[in-house]
């Protein structure tokens, strides 16, 4: 049988290169619904990936507190809701928070050797959350050392020195509010645009220079080992409410306490729902594809009909005839699919180098074996299925009749 | 010693169905064809003897009657084993050739082999003996568009006997052809009957054709009307 497959497949390569313009087209079809596809897949997962690597980095035992509901969240930033020092108190009264970290956001014009930028300013308490950041967060220095509470040092994201100040060096000044501030160290990358051109400051000295005295855009706390993080995020949310309840009249109607791992599951869901529907978008291309293979094969078998009815009359049974215009449409789906992941995962490529040379977002294109074998599997299964009730009909002619067929 | 029939028809008919018409095209066919004969069916344009051959070659099954083959009744076969037995015991020549042509001499020739499960060396080594046999040595890479009619009509011979068929059955395999070609192609018949003992069947409406042969079964209407192949002789057995 492998052998007689072999010379099957002789013909049927044969008979795709007497019409080889037809092939072709018929294989473009194809290629564009396999590129598609194969470049969603491989950005999609990369951009999975490279958010999950992100919200990995914070440990599971880290608690995210905002304010306003988690759907809203754009809002509450946007509309300048903060937490208050009352709610502050609060999270750090509830039993097995470790400790927690307010985390206070601002834009503010910064000075360096002449040139002054805008710059996103993150204010938090570095004495006792630094080792929070460097363990839980995932913070590391590629340059320099870290600031020392009360000082007025700085550190900053991995595209400060890149674009924001060129050149800038650890142990530089800088000038913000009209006060001199050393550059101390420089973040390595964590993959976002936003969070790698911050500068980070300490909490006390963000207050000074900026005379926001009290709250937080933001909070995280650690939980003490030993305590179930599901639990603490409970008791977290009854001591804001009943922190509400003691300042009648603040309008501040809920917050969003959510931990890490919980985070992390949201964020998977929603990707793996856009990866669902812009893969399914693409499927479409793929299903033109097929219908421009069972086209083809369908008009190849109206034209052929007398080569079928000789084949019959020299020994073919139904199931050749059937087995050779399947390898037809499988050539046409497995030839489209070869060009469609060749240039599918080529151009993920060049989206991820022309990203990362940007600084926009650290994705990384998902090129895999398995990926490939998909790809390929995938396409021949839908040149064969295309094909298959061409393949039929082929089979069926009555060869007396074929052999009349003008 | 009276030869067992290799091909016997017994009682055959054959009706399509044309909408709500129904056409007879064979009415009742008797036949006996001993092995190694050499027999001519003759009839005029729809007289039914093109259903006949397809129905000898296993390329139809009769609406009614019965068809054996060696004694085996094929009437019931199903598809897949009627392909079988062409492809094992019987060979076609068409009077349009009926090459494939993207495949050259040899390919062609090779064709019904592989439907066998043939080796590939073996076929090559058949195929190139065949063509060597019918003097097309020199054409064996050669396309059809690149042959004369004779020669396209000896690949056709060639691929018939490609997997040693004890029939060959040819369905006017002169029609497409000039005189002297044509009795060139007949006088490569012979040479398969007389040397290879084959028995052979050809369809023609031309009487010239038709006294090469050692029978002759004359058909009109679907129905035998003279059958002669008990009685005529050879003609080249008188030379």
């Amino acid at each position: 049988m492998g052998k007689a497959i072999k010379e099957y497949i002789k013909i049927a390569v044969r008979n795709l290169k007497t019409r080889p313009l037809r092939s072709w087209l018929t294989m473009f079809g194809v290629i564009i619904g396999v590129f598609l596809v194969m470049t969603v897949l491989s950005l999609s997962e990369g951009l999975k990936g490279a958010v999950m690597q992100q919200l990995k980095m914070m440990g599971n035992d880290l608690i995210m507190i905002m304010p306003g509901e988690l759907t809203d969240i754009m809002v509450s930033m946007v509309g300048g809701i903060e937490l208050t020092n009352d709610n502050i108190k609060a999270i750090e009264k509830t039993e097995g928070v470790d400790i927690v970290i307010p985390m206070a956001y601002k834009g503010e014009a910064m000075r360096y050797q002449g040139e002054q930028r805008i710059v996103l300013l993150c204010g938090i308490p570095l004495g006792e959350s630094l080792d929070v950041l460097k363990t839980d967060m995932g913070f590391e220095l590629i340059e320099g050392r870290w600031p020392k509470s009360g000082k007025r040092e700085i550190f900053v994201g991995y595209l400060v020195p890149e674009e924001i100040f060129s050149g800038m060096k650890v142990e530089t000044q800088i000038i913000l509010k009209g006060k001199r501030f050393e550059v101390v160290g420089v973040l390595k990358s964590v993959g976002n645009k936003q969070d790698d051109s911050q500068v980070y400051i300490d909490l006390d000295i963000y207050r000074e220079i900026t005379g926001e005295r009290e709250g937080a855009k933001m909070a995280m706390a650690k939980v003490k080992s030993g305590h179930s993080t599901d639990e603490i995020v409970e008791n977290i949310k009854k001591n804001l409410e009943e922190s509400k309840k003691r300042r009648q009249g603040e309008d501040l109607s809920s917050f969003t306490v959510i931990s890490s791992e919980k985070m992390t599951d949201i964020v998977g869901s929603i990707m793996t729902l856009i990866q669902i529907v812009t893969l399914g978008f693409a499927s479409i291309a793929i299903i033109v594809g097929g219908i421009g293979i069972m086209n083809t094969m369908y008009t190849s078998v109206h034209e052929r009909v007398r080569e079928i009815g000789i084949m019959k009359a020299v020994g073919a049974k139904n199931k050749t005839i059937i087995l050779i215009f399947l390898i037809e449409s499988g050539i046409f789906g497995l030839v489209g699919g070869i060009g469609g992941i060749v240039l599918g995962l080529g151009l993920a490529k060049i989206v991820e180098i022309y990203t990362q040379s940007q600084y926009l977002f650290l994705l990384k294109a998902s090129i895999t074996p398995q990926l490939v074998l998909f790809g390929l599997a995938f396409s021949f299964l839908i040149g064969c299925i295309a094909g298959y009730l061409p393949a039929r009909s082929a089979s069926k002619l009555n060869p007396v009749e074929a052999l009349r067929y003008e | 010693m009276i030869l067992k029939p290799i091909i016997k028809l017994e009682n055959v008919w054959k009706i399509y169905q044309l909408g709500e018409v129904k056409l007879v095209s064979l009415k009742g066919i008797d036949l006996e064809i001993t092995p190694g004969s050499f027999v001519t069916i003759m009839g005029p344009s729809g007289s039914g003897k093109s259903t006949l051959i397809h129905i000898i070659g296993c390329l139809d099954v009769p609406t009614k009657g019965k068809v054996f083959l060696e004694g085996q009744d094929i009437s019931e076969l199903s598809e897949d084993n009627l392909s079988q037995i062409r492809g094992q015991r019987i060979g076609f020549v068409f009077q349009q050739f009926n090459l494939f042509h993207n495949l050259n001499a040899l390919e062609n020739v090779m064709l019904p082999m592989i439907f066998q499960g043939v080796p590939e060396n073996q076929r090559i080594e058949k195929a190139k003996k065949l063509l060597r046999s019918l003097s097309l040595e020199d054409r064996i890479f050669h396309r059809p568009s690149e042959l004369s009619g004779g020669e396209r009509q000896r690949v056709a011979i060639a691929r018939a006997l490609s997997n040693n068929p004890e029939i060959i059955i040819a369905d006017e395999p002169t029609g497409n052809l000039d005189s002297t070609t044509g009795k060139m192609i007949m006088e490569v018949l012979i040479n398969l009957h007389k040397k290879e003992k084959k028995t052979i069947v050809v369809v023609t409406h031309d009487p010239h054709i038709a006294a090469y042969t050692e029978g002759i079964v004359n058909i009109k209407d679907g129905q035998i009307i003279h059958n002669h192949i008990q009685t005529k002789k050879v003609l080249w057995e008188k030379q």
